[in-house]
């Protein structure tokens, strides 16, 4: 598998996981990966779903988000929680 | 196995529904929050030494409600119940309350059921289960004179139990608080048969609530049953309000 397949695959895993986990009425391919998660234009998300994906990252892929500021920074995207979780895996 | 941990059980109160949740069901496994004495809950873990234990906890201070939490995680992986049950009160007027007899019971009553909140709701939204019972008092919403501390702090608790029943209803967590009136405790024993009778005859009921009235209480809000129940007040107290 190249690395591009494997940076899809990573992005489909936390696409399946939003919508199983936050009970979301869309499907994972419906959700881009630029997609603004949270505000209007994007999914569309709460700040209990945040703490729901918080826990989720952590218990799906060991991405501990220790603060706000690192949560407002992970949790934009798709991409940007898929960076989180490949920085957590390289380090 | 449904895992249950009560804070202040080595109290009466605390006594009281620890029991009731043992004898609710054998899988039930209750872990009993002690800090400064614990010579009956020692007794109760003893009792049923397969499915209850004591578990130091001084719940006025995070950190160790972190190690408390980590302690039943390592065994169980789980925490379903959580009662938040210690308190105190110190009662004065306020013109002439010292500051650190404020600052003591809003800690004990009020931050310490905001820090059992928090330190189970990670495992509870994990879980996308949970059941919290916060102990209030009828002093929350029927205030006496001399209770100002006591007063605001178990209000508080009220409000705090109202709010986060809302953030957490989609997770199939359920917060309620319980507002006991007069309980046959250690403050009620502590009352000279004058001061009983006073008491009582501003009960419609005209007796004092037992600690197993209140228990059985705590043990329907978390009880299957009860699923669809979240945010509420329910008050135990003979009819008073």
């Amino acid at each position: 598998m190249t690395q591009m397949e494997d940076v899809n695959t990573l992005k489909d895993r936390i696409k399946a996981m939003m919508v199983e986990n936050l009970m979301l009425q869309v499907t994972a391919d419906e959700i881009t990966d630029d997609m603004p998660l949270f505000g209007p234009g994007g999914l569309g998300l709460d700040s209990v779903d945040a703490l729901q994906l918080v826990v989720g990252l952590d218990k799906n892929f060991g991405v501990k988000i220790p603060d706000p500021a690192a949560a407002k920074e992970i949790l934009q995207t798709v991409n940007t929680i898929a960076d989180a979780v490949q920085k957590k895996t390289v380090a | 196995m449904r895992v249950i941990l009560i804070t202040g059980a080595n109290g009466g109160l605390g006594q009281a529904i620890a029991r009731n949740f043992l004898s609710e069901s054998p899988d039930n496994f209750v872990w009993l929050g002690v800090f400064v004495r614990r010579e009956n809950a020692d007794k109760l873990a003893a009792e049923f030494s397969n499915r209850c234990r004591c578990l130091e906890l001084d719940v006025t201070q995070p950190d160790s409600w972190k190690a408390a939490v980590e302690k039943i995680l390592a065994e169980h992986k789980r925490i379903d119940v959580l009662v938040n049950n210690a308190g105190k009160h110190h009662d004065g007027l306020l013109a002439t309350m010292p500051l650190n007899t404020w600052d003591s019971v809003i800690k004990i009553n009020l931050d310490a059921t905001f820090y059992g909140c928090q330190a189970v709701m990670t495992t509870m939204v994990s879980q996308r289960s949970g059941r919290i019972i916060n102990i209030s008092s009828l002093s929350a919403i029927l205030p006496p004179p001399g209770q100002t501390n006591y007063a605001a702090a178990k209000a508080g608790v009220v409000a705090l139990t109202q709010s986060l029943a809302k953030e957490v209803a989609r997770l199939n967590i359920t917060v309620n608080a319980l507002c006991p009136g007069f309980i046959e405790t250690d403050t009620i024993s502590g009352m000279n048969p004058e001061e009983r009778k006073q008491a009582q005859s501003r009960i419609p009921m005209r007796r004092f609530g037992k600690p197993e009235e209140v228990a059985a209480a705590v043990r329907f809000l978390a009880c299957a049953e009860a699923g669809y129940i979240t945010g509420s007040t329910l008050k135990v107290d003979g009819g008073i309000l």
